[in-house]
């Protein structure tokens, strides 16, 4: 199977592309395919030219922090997360993650994730009383891993300079909302401010999310709140 | 007061926010988000004797669990501190939001762990360390808001600012420009993790690859009882690494067997009764190793509701990699690396050797002796971060007269740049293959001499070609610069398990298969003019004490 990576080199380099062979057996995550690339002695592309190793961010390989988001055959996914199948004659083809400033190959600087829960206040004040109800909604939500797959897809989220701040920020801001005694009401303001204000329910960021965060009873929820 | 805090997992957070909490200036260092940090794998939960499970727990217990468990090597003080605190950390994570599994009446619920007495593990699901992540990355957030905090990524740790045995802070390195960069402070908590990397491929993160604590090993820093290293008893093995299936699927009765022909052969049962399941890490790992055919762990007949309710990871993880259906098949186990008990060497106040230095998390070594009980690292991680903050602020900055390390810096700067304009004819991955599979080989679940006299012949060899080994282009200069200090370690690690000349926990010798009373002690290594020296020092955890005695009467 062919491997065809947009490559750059530093962030301020212009991109290009480079195809590798790979002959592997059977199912493999994309993680699992970079991995063996950039083990082997050398790597060399499909016309022999000794290449710089793949940069990609990983941590776990299992789906659990959320580095390996990348673009994979057209479709914004976490490469340890995503099968392909290698015996058979494919392409598969690896880009990075559009709506991010590219750091080099397939690292994206998310870091705009984080500045926006920042400038949205998202934390939680005091903590109330524990509410058993929305006990596994919450236990979801929880486990956004800050992949950023949901801003990629979503028609509404334009790059970290515009106000709208995508389904991570609701999932934070109903997590946050459920548990705070105090500042439930600014959470909420927040909550409009930055995501109610400009979501038009595609509902991208639900089917694409990887930990299938509870994303649309999350903005349900706190769309039932009054303010 | 400035602290510099490096690393944000769970540690490091938690020494960022107890630091904040005091009012103190906080600057956390990280190359990444605390997101992928590895404290977001742990699973199965956290340890506190608050005796919910309507069992007459108390810390007292739990401190003995974890001093049996660690095979009586940790001071007996300082484990009793950490149980001790344990309740009220847990409800400080509680305040700051972590969704703990609670009982019908509200309180938080308890799981059976191996090697305890009493059910005494909180729990998040099967994502413990995640949820508890989410919530100090909130906290953590709250006071960048307000500047008390101050959160720097992209910066790898490239030394300590070290000089006549007092730290004033760290040079770290940018990412790209491969510039170095100084940051000052008054104390400087370290929170980096284990060392996983060094083995290639285990249930860790990629990221901790035991660098920090090998470079400032090579600057005086002393480590301890590097050879224990836990092997968990159940993992699961896909293409590229092996996962790490949790603890609490035996904590809610998951059971091990093996098959005799047609007949399932439960050894742990058979062996250890019917909690045999749950014996401590080194006792599971070592019977499953012994097993004569393939060991298989079974939850599926704890029903499809319990699997979803409390394992939905465990489920999820065997049917998104291994295609299997733990509802209904049993899951083939085998054990894998997956904690350091060794590491930097600190005192009750997680002080190193180096003043202003500390170290917290899993790169410290404490309470765990030879072997750790599940649900104690994520403890151990918040304790020691609140701890080292605490004893911070209550010494105040140690006055120290300002040092300049300007031409220190610039050497070092001088020498890198050197390197870069060099050409490796070596891979560096070649050479990490060649680590990972040396310490594999020779530090397994049971070792020999004459494998560790191998394996430290061949860290020595390539410590010696190192020497001429210059850039490998093909990748970052981080990936470049940290093998020295990784294999240096690795040596470290060999060296403390040829010294410990018995079999105790996890360490496993063939050739001294007994426990020896002399070796009631901790290994501390330390380098001795470019030598590697190992010492054999006493914890003071007397098991005959009258504090064990007296708690011992207490158990029954
Ligand atoms: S909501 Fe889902 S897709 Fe979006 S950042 Fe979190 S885990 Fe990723
Ligand atoms: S490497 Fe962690 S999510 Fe893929």
């Amino acid at each position: 199977m062919k491997i065809r990576i947009k490559r750059q080199d530093e962030p301020e380099t212009a991109p290009y592309w480079q195809t590798f062979d790979f002959f592997g057996k059977g199912r493999k995550t994309v993680a699992g395919i970079l991995d063996e690339i950039n083990y082997r002695d050398d790597l060399i592309d499909e016309n022999g030219v000794p290449s710089r190793r793949i940069r990609w961010e990983c941590s776990c390989m299992q789906k659990m922090c959320g580095g390996c988001a990348m673009v994979i055959n057209g479709i914004p996914a976490l490469a340890c997360g995503t099968f392909v199948d290698t015996t058979e004659e494919e392409l598969l083809v690896l880009e990075p993650l559009t709506k991010f400033p590219v750091v080099s190959d397939l690292v994206t600087d998310r870091s705009c994730i984080l500045e926006h829960q920042k400038a949205a206040l998202m934390y939680l004040g005091e903590k109330s009383a524990e509410n058993e109800k929305e006990f596994a909604n919450r236990y979801s939500a929880a486990k956004c891993i800050k992949c950023g797959l949901c801003l990629e897809v979503c028609p509404n989220y334009v790059g970290g300079e515009g106000r709208f701040y995508g389904a991570v920020l609701a999932n934070e801001a109903y997590l946050l909302y459920t548990s705070s005694e105090n500042r439930k009401k600014a959470i909420a303001k927040e909550y409009r401010r930055h995501f109610a204000a400009g979501c038009s329910k595609s509902l991208a960021c639900r089917d694409i999310c990887p930990m299938k965060l509870p994303t649309l009873s999350s903005i349900g929820y706190l769309n039932r709140t009054r303010l | 007061m400035k602290i510099l805090i490096i690393g944000s997992g769970i540690s490091g957070l938690a020494a960022a926010i107890a630091s904040a909490d005091m009012g103190n200036h906080v600057v956390l260092v990280s190359p990444y988000p605390s997101e992928r940090a590895q404290s977001v794998m742990a699973a199965g939960g956290i340890n506190a004797a608050v005796g919910t499970a309507g069992e007459d727990d108390s810390y007292v217990h739990h401190a003995m669990d974890t001093i049996k468990g660690g095979c009586y090597l940790e001071n007996e003080d300082d484990v009793r501190q950490f149980c001790e605190r344990a309740p009220e950390n847990l409800r400080w994570l509680e305040q700051m939001g972590v969704v703990f599994n609670r009982k019908e009446d509200g309180a938080i619920s308890l799981r059976a762990f191996g090697g305890q007495s009493r059910k005494r593990t909180a729990y998040a699901g099967a994502s413990t360390g995640k949820q508890i992540v989410t919530a100090l990355v909130q906290k953590c957030r709250e006071y960048e808001i307000d500047g008390r905090i101050q959160r720097r990524l992209g910066l790898h740790f490239y030394s300590g600012l070290i000089r006549d045995g007092v730290c004033y802070g760290a040079l770290f390195c940018q990412y790209f420009t491969g510039v170095l960069q100084a940051i000052y402070a008054d104390a400087v908590i370290l929170a980096t993790g284990g060392q996983n990397k060094l083995f290639g491929k285990t249930t860790g993160s990629e990221l901790c690859d035991g660098y920090a604590a090998g470079r400032l090993f090579s600057q005086g820093v002393q480590l301890r009882n590097l050879e224990f290293i836990q092997y968990h008893p159940t993992t699961i093995e896909t293409d590229y690494k092996r996962m790490l299936i949790t603890e609490g699927a035996r904590g809610e009765g998951g059971r091990l067997y093996y098959l005799d022909g047609e007949k399932r052969v439960y050894f742990m049962e058979d062996k250890y009764g019917p909690k045999g399941n749950l014996m401590s890490r080194d006792i599971v790992s070592r019977c499953i190793y012994d097993c004569p055919s393939q060991v298989y762990l079974d939850i599926s007949f704890l029903g499809e509701k319990l699997i979803h309710e409390r394992l939905e990871e465990v489920y999820q993880l065997c049917k998104d990699y291994i295609g299997l259906d733990v509802t209904k098949e049993p899951i083939p186990v085998a054990p894998s690396i997956h904690f350091f008990m060794g590491g930097i060497r600190v005192d009750r106040n997680h002080r190193t050797n180096i003043l202003r230095l500390y170290a917290v998390g899993e790169c410290a070594s404490k309470y765990h002796g030879a072997n750790r009980l599940g649900g104690n690292s994520l403890m151990a991680a918040v304790y020691s971060g609140r701890v080292a903050a605490e004893a911070i602020h209550r010494e105040e900055a140690v006055k120290v007269r300002v040092e300049n390390f300007a031409s220190y810096i610039e050497q070092e700067e001088a020498l890198l740049n050197r390197i870069k304009e060099s050409r490796s004819q070596f891979p560096s991955v070649y050479i990490l293959r060649n680590l990972a599979e040396i310490m594999n080989d020779n530090l397994g679940i049971t070792r020999n001499r004459k494998g560790l006299s191998e394996g430290l012949e061949a860290m020595d060899l390539y410590l010696n070609v190192m020497k001429s080994i210059k850039f490998d282009h093909t990748v970052s200069l981080y990936e470049n610069y940290r093998i020295d200090s990784m294999l240096l370690l690795a040596k470290a690690i060999l060296c403390s398990a040829m010294a410990r000349e018995e079999t105790r926990g996890a360490h496993i010798r063939e050739d001294f298969p007994e426990t020896k009373e002399a070796f009631q002690k901790c290994s501390v290594a330390e380098l001795v003019d470019g030598q590697i020296q190992i010492n054999f020092e006493a914890e003071s955890c007397e098991k005959e004490s009258a504090w064990y005695e007296n708690s011992d009467k207490k158990t029954g």
